[in-house]
């Protein structure tokens, strides 16, 4: 199997501070990638350098064959990249099933204007009247565990539950890509468990997942390679296990004020 | 019941006060309130979709009102155009000046956004006084042609009262509501809403902000224009006056008691500021001084820091609370 992401030497920095320093790494197709490292170790910058959020100052990074190093982060959705965030950015004002919603919306093919024309002369313009989308957006509700919030607004939700509600998001727009950043921050061990399930089942679905964890219990029970960021270096890469036990890894993670989870 | 056949019942009856109205009422000053909280319903309406549903503050919603206004107006006067379409010709010309309003504004946010839409209104109300050839400049175009007569069969209906007025607005404000409500509900609205509440959250699900603030900026100007075009014709009189901000500050007060972000916020709003300040008109000439604008700005800071969400919040509370006592 091919490598669906590549980055090739990529660098970011802020202002005197390189937060991401001259990484390639791949990603192939259908695998979980597991990236760690102490924190401000520059993994949150990788996924933001990825998924568009801002471009690098240095180095490329290919998806499926195409450049997308100065794509905006919308484009890189549409192209098939979704992501979640690791301080959560859901729609708070909006219910749970409308924030699935919103990401279902056909934005490939259609602007603005022609989202506009919709609302007048489509006939089910109405959205939660459109059997068919609800329907999709209540089996990734389901599918995530949280159709109990169907009709909650997001930001009356339990903060580990609106965790989950961005990756059901994030789902909706049909990623082959998912960037995940600590999708299991603030769960109890009860919840971790079911987190690990959630992933694997996406995973099994063909999707390949690119995701930053500090609980070990999570990122070594799930990743097939593990990549590992030191000061917005890559020290290490391989089989889980491997890096774990690599001398570097280690001193990394001794040496910095690490709050891995054992 | 059914919650839509109560929706419709509910609608069916509004309509039947709507229209009775002026049979009850016939003061033709009252008339001339009802008509000006019409086209106020539609301005802050119209602001309220930029301001509520995307977050971005309008300062210079007033110049998309003179801009309906003068181009129905001047339609109408130099080359005859009927002003049935003048005002739907006044809400384009205001949407393509929202246009180009929105392209800087799509850099701007905060402070900034709101100081450069002040500085383009105030720009064009600058125009407006001094185009004296188009506009006869600080006097106004005064003489603006009435809505044409509209014959159904042998029946011809008039423009001329305020009364007759005041079923356009209504029209008019039912066909903005009727849009609004339309654009909210859908996709479109979904998109805009996902926008506010989280920018970069919304890019990563693929909207691009900046093609959905243009639109949006578009189609408020158009409604605020089409608004103007409404008060040229029964006004008769169209003057720079129009464009200032003090308009556009009633319009903010407005959706802010209303209730930002709701469809029937800028409803309510508009409707009871517009007869608060009618009769804070009469204490003004009692007491000489600009009552008006006094008691606007504490309803508004009172708003902000008592009630959030407006008369549509408090309404919504209370219901609550009488439902919970059951
Ligand atoms: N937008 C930004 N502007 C300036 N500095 C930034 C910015 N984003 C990140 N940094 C800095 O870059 C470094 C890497 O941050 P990053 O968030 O990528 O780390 P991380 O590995 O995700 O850490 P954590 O485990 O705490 O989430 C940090 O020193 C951080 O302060
Ligand atoms: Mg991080």
């Amino acid at each position: 199997m091919g490598a669906i992401l590549t980055t090739d030497r990529l660098t970011k920095n802020f202002g005197g501070l390189t937060a991401v320093n001259d990484v390639s790494f791949s990603l192939e197709q259908g695998e979980i990638l597991g990236l760690i490292g102490p924190n401000g170790a520059g993994k949150t910058t990788l996924i933001n350098l990825i998924s568009g959020a801002f471009p690098p100052s240095k180095g490329t990074i290919t998806f499926e064959g195409r450049d997308i190093t100065r794509d905006k982060a919308h484009t890189v959705n549409t192209l098939g990249i979704a992501r979640t965030f690791q301080v959560v950015r859901i729609f708070s004002r909006l219910t749970a099933l409308e924030n699935v919603l919103a990401a279902m919306v056909d934005r490939k093919h259609k602007g603005p204007w022609s989202l506009v024309w919709d609302s007048f002369f489509r006939r089910a313009c109405a959205l939660t009247e459109d059997k068919e989308s609800c329907a999709t957006a209540d089996s990734l509700l389901d599918f995530v565990g949280i159709s109990k919030y169907r009709d909650e607004q997001a930001g009356n939700m339990p903060y580990a539950l609106t965790k989950r509600l961005e990756i059901a998001r994030a789902l909706a727009t049909q990623p082959k890509l998912l960037l995940l950043d600590e999708p299991s921050s603030g769960l109890n061990p009860a919840e971790l468990t079911g987190q690990i399930d959630l992933i694997q089942k996406i995973n099994a679905q063909g999707t390949s997942i690119l995701i930053i964890e500090h609980v070990m219990k999570v990122i070594m029970g799930i990743s097939h390679r593990l990549i590992v960021l030191h000061y917005g270096e890559k020290i290490a890469e391989g089989e889980p296990e491997k890096v774990y036990n690599d001398p570097l890894v280690v001193e990394a993670y001794l040496g910095g004020d690490s709050d891995a989870q054992h | 019941m059914s919650a839509r056949l109560r929706n419709i019942l509910l609608w069916i009856v509004a309509l039947a006060v709507l229209i009775l109205i002026p049979f009850v009422v016939e003061d033709r000053y009252f008339m001339h309130i009802a008509v000006m909280a019409g086209i106020f319903t539609i301005l802050t309406l119209s602001w309220n979709l930029l301001a509520g549903y995307t977050g971005q503050l309008n300062l210079g919603h007033a110049a998309f009102y003179g801009i309906g206004a003068y181009t129905s107006a001047i339609l109408a006067m130099q080359t005859g155009l009927s002003p049935w379409l003048g005002l739907f010709a006044g809400g384009l010309v205001a949407a393509v000046f929202g246009l180009m309003l929105g392209f800087p504004a799509l850099r701007l946010s905060g402070p900034y956004l709101a100081i450069t839409t002040i500085g383009f209104a105030e720009i064009l109300r600058l125009v407006a006084m001094n185009w004296v050839d188009l506009t006869r400049g600080s006097l106004g175009l005064s003489g603006v042609p009435l809505l044409t007569p509209i014959k159904i069969g042998d029946f011809t209906m008039q423009f001329y009262f305020e009364r007759d007025y005041y079923y356009v607005v209504v029209a008019g404000v039912l066909f903005t509501l009727f849009c609004i409500r339309r654009l909210i509900g859908s996709e479109f609205g979904v998109t805009l809403q996902a926008m506010r509440d989280d920018e970069a959250g919304a890019q990563s699900i693929g909207i691009n902000p900046s093609s959905y603030k243009l639109a949006v900026f578009t189609i408020s100007a158009f409604f605020a224009g089409f608004a103007g075009g409404l008060f040229a014709h029964f006004a008769r009189l169209v003057s720079p006056e129009l464009l200032a901000l003090h308009n556009t500050f009633d319009i903010l007060t407005m959706a802010m008691i209303g209730g930002l972000g709701t469809i029937a916020g800028p409803i309510l709003g508009a409707v009871s500021l517009t007869i608060l300040s009618e009769a804070l008109r009469s204490m003004e000439e009692v007491l000489k001084i600009d009552i008006r604008l006094i008691v606007y700005g504490l309803l508004l800071i009172l708003t902000i820091l008592f009630m959030r969400e407006g008369l549509v919040g408090v309404i919504k509370n209370v219901w609550a609370r009488v439902k919970g006592d059951r």
